[in-house]
């Protein structure tokens, strides 16, 4: 049954006809060939492909790290291709959060400083950043962590400690680049709970780049891509967290 | 604020070595710029208070107007008469700030042994105020003495003191006769006894075989004159040179006189030249220090840079604009600027008490015998140099930090 236009709700990301080039030398390569795509509010959706496929360059313009060669990206409504640096800055501070395959945290910071960046550099004042980010460490079961440096966490509490990073000033958005790729097969798992979690409960989308098996069997859209292109869309039924009593930190 | 300070000073920690040494030569430079500048400052401040003071130039010298240029070629018509000095001692004197004003007149012509004659050249000055004004020198210059002998007396008329190279060009002892001989400003030649009574080195080399110092009325005799030919004026301060100058300049020519004032430094042609020379060897240590201050911090913020692509992208992504990159690194680089300009405070501290507890000694251009070396510590250098290296240490990162900013997130992201 076709859905008419009109009721089907309004996309939290909307990519149309996008394009994605670069230079190599002489040579010009396509990275994404003409993509046309849309994420719907509270997804969590998989980006998966074989390497090379351009599951990371989408999700670079997704998350505004990048620009597309043609085509248009709309955040919440808005197209968002041509703004300024500082205000495509200004709306990731604000809409979007990253986990990184390599966690990417601030070696210098504990995890609790780690947490309050986001909001700091927002100009939240620190105490409420802090009131908040201890929340969020609290959420990824690393409230008796938060002062260790990342040297002194495990590849799994470091990952929380960037999950509760990219969530800390209530973003829409969660991009995160192949998120379990560092992690052995049990913390994998509880990452993968932990963010299915966060989805259900605070109803923050989730877009993940991914070859992790384990992580699309539980999302619940599967963008497949291909040479640049979608090549296959499915959208699954999404179970529900089960194991999310269980965490360990 | 604190927090972006915060994690810049914790960065600074994470290549302790690298850190510690352009924080080395930051201070090393520091010190060496500071140690220098006191040790100028101690060269200036003896040089001046050697001439106003220790030989008793004052601050201000006044002449008729026209003496410094045609002077030389006929004295006698730029001579300062009684009726001149009358005027002059009153107008000087209705100020509190003039501590001493005292006549001179200079002269020259021949002095003889008996056997062979030789040029001389002669201030001819009044002993107890040449004593006067040496009486109120500060530091060093009031404790050296700078003639061996008797110093020269108002009572004993036709005592005399000697350069050392004119005194062993004529082989005269102390308490010899000489005769000095001269035209008086009528044109006629005149001969006086002069009684030496004392040795001196002659301030410039050139003068050394030619030097004499003689009592004012000794000269008067011996040109036949009483006027003179320059009034010396000591002030009570330094800072009153210029201003007293300029005062007393309008008030000679409200009285209708034509005279010329000319300033300590004006006249003391050695101190002028060793201060260029000084000005000069400070620059070039200046610009070493520059160079290496900014090439240790380019250096220093650009590996930085390099190892942290990474991080740069990450806190990009987080939301960091790109000034925001930018004044990150320049904070890291001020933090070096500001531990660095410490370390040199200590250092030139360190140095300074260092002379102070080992006192030593060097002999100085003009002065016979060795005097203690001294560093002067100069707050306003010292000032100077902190904001100056840290305003460096910020311009030197200035370039990598904005090529920095200016990484592509993606790229930056990926760095390995």
């Amino acid at each position: 049954m076709r859905i008419p236009a009109a009721a089907r709700p309004a996309p939290l990301i909307e990519l149309r006809r996008v394009y994605k080039y670069y230079q190599m030398g002489d040579e010009r390569i396509a990275a994404l060939r003409g993509i046309s795509l849309r994420i719907q509010p509270g997804e969590f959706a998989a980006i998966w492909g074989p390497s090379g496929s351009g599951k990371s360059t989408l999700c670079n313009l997704v998350g505004l790290l990048d620009t597309p060669s043609s085509g248009t990206v709309h955040l919440e409504g808005q197209d968002v291709t041509t703004l300024a640096d500082d205000r495509r800055s200004e709306v990731r501070n604000r809409a979007i959060g990253f986990v990184f395959q390599g966690f990417n945290l601030i070696p210098v910071l504990s995890a609790l400083e780690n947490v309050m960046l986001p909001l700091q550099i927002a100009g939240t004042s620190a105490s409420l950043a802090r009131l908040r980010a201890l929340e969020r460490l609290g959420e990824v079961g690393l409230a008796p962590h938060t002062a260790h440096r990342p040297a002194k966490l495990s590849g799994g509490q470091q990952q929380r400690v960037a999950i509760a990073r990219a969530l800390v000033a209530d973003p829409v958005l969660v991009i995160a680049d192949e998120p379990t790729a560092n992690l052995d097969s049990e913390n994998a798992a509880n990452i993968i709970d932990l963010m299915r979690q966060l989805n259900e409960e605070h109803g923050t989308t989730f877009i993940f780049s991914t070859h992790d098996q384990r992580l699309l069997e539980r999302v619940g859209r599967q963008v497949l891509m291909r040479d640049g292109e979608i090549a296959d869309e499915r959208t699954l039924e999404q179970p529900k967290t089960s194991q999310v009593a269980t965490l360990r930190p | 604020m604190m927090t972006w300070i915060k994690l810049a000073a914790r960065n600074l920690f994470r290549n302790r070595r690298r850190s510690l040494f352009t924080i080395l030569a930051i201070g090393l430079g520091f010190a060496a710029v500071n140690a220098l500048g006191g040790f100028t400052a101690y060269i200036f401040t003896s040089l001046e208070d050697g001439y106003i003071y220790g030989q008793a130039n004052g601050h201000l010298t006044i002449f008729k107007e026209g003496f410094l240029h045609e002077g030389k070629l006929d004295p006698t018509r730029y001579l300062l008469d009684e009726a001149d000095m009358a005027v002059i001692n009153e107008v000087v004197h209705a100020h509190p700030e003039v501590l001493i004003a005292t006549p001179q007149l200079h002269i020259s012509g021949l002095l003889s042994n008996g056997q062979v004659s030789t040029v001389f050249i002669a201030a001819g000055r009044v002993p107890s105020e040449v004593r006067a004004i040496n009486g109120y020198s500060r530091g060093m210059t009031g404790k050296i003495k700078l003639f061996t002998g008797k110093q020269l007396e108002d009572a004993i008329v036709f005592g005399a003191g000697l350069s050392k190279g004119l005194a062993e060009q004529l082989k005269l002892e102390l308490d010899a006769t000489a005769v000095a001989m001269a035209p008086t400003v009528s044109g006629q030649i005149n001969a006086l006894d002069a009684q030496v009574l004392q040795f001196f080195d002659a301030p410039v080399e050139a003068l050394e075989d030619k030097l004499m110092l003689v009592t004012l009325k000794f000269a008067q005799s011996l040109y036949d004159t009483t006027s003179v030919d320059r009034l010396t004026v000591l002030l009570q301060d330094d800072a009153q040179t210029e201003s007293m100058r300029a005062l007393l300049a309008r008030e000679f020519a409200a009285r209708g006189l034509k005279l010329e004032i000319k300033t300590w430094n004006e006249l003391s042609t050695f101190y002028t030249k060793v201060k260029q020379m000084f000005d000069v060897i400070f620059l070039f240590t200046f610009l070493i220090v520059f160079t290496i201050v900014v090439m240790s911090v380019i250096n220093t913020v650009g590996m930085a840079i390099m190892e942290r692509t990474r991080e740069i992208g990450t806190l990009r992504a987080l939301g960091f604009k790109r000034r925001g990159i930018i004044g990150l690194f320049a904070s890291e680089s001020m933090l070096l600027g500001l531990a660095g300009s410490l370390l040199g405070v200590a250092l030139t501290l360190i140095t300074w008490s260092g002379i102070k507890l080992l006192q030593p000694t060097w002999m100085p251009p003009q002065i016979t015998r060795r005097v203690p070396l001294e560093i002067y510590l100069v707050p306003s250098y010292m000032l100077y140099s902190v904001l100056l290296l840290v305003s460096l240490s910020l311009i030197a990162a200035s370039l990598p930090a904005r090529k920095a900013a200016r990484m592509e997130i993606v790229g930056a992201l990926g760095h390995v």
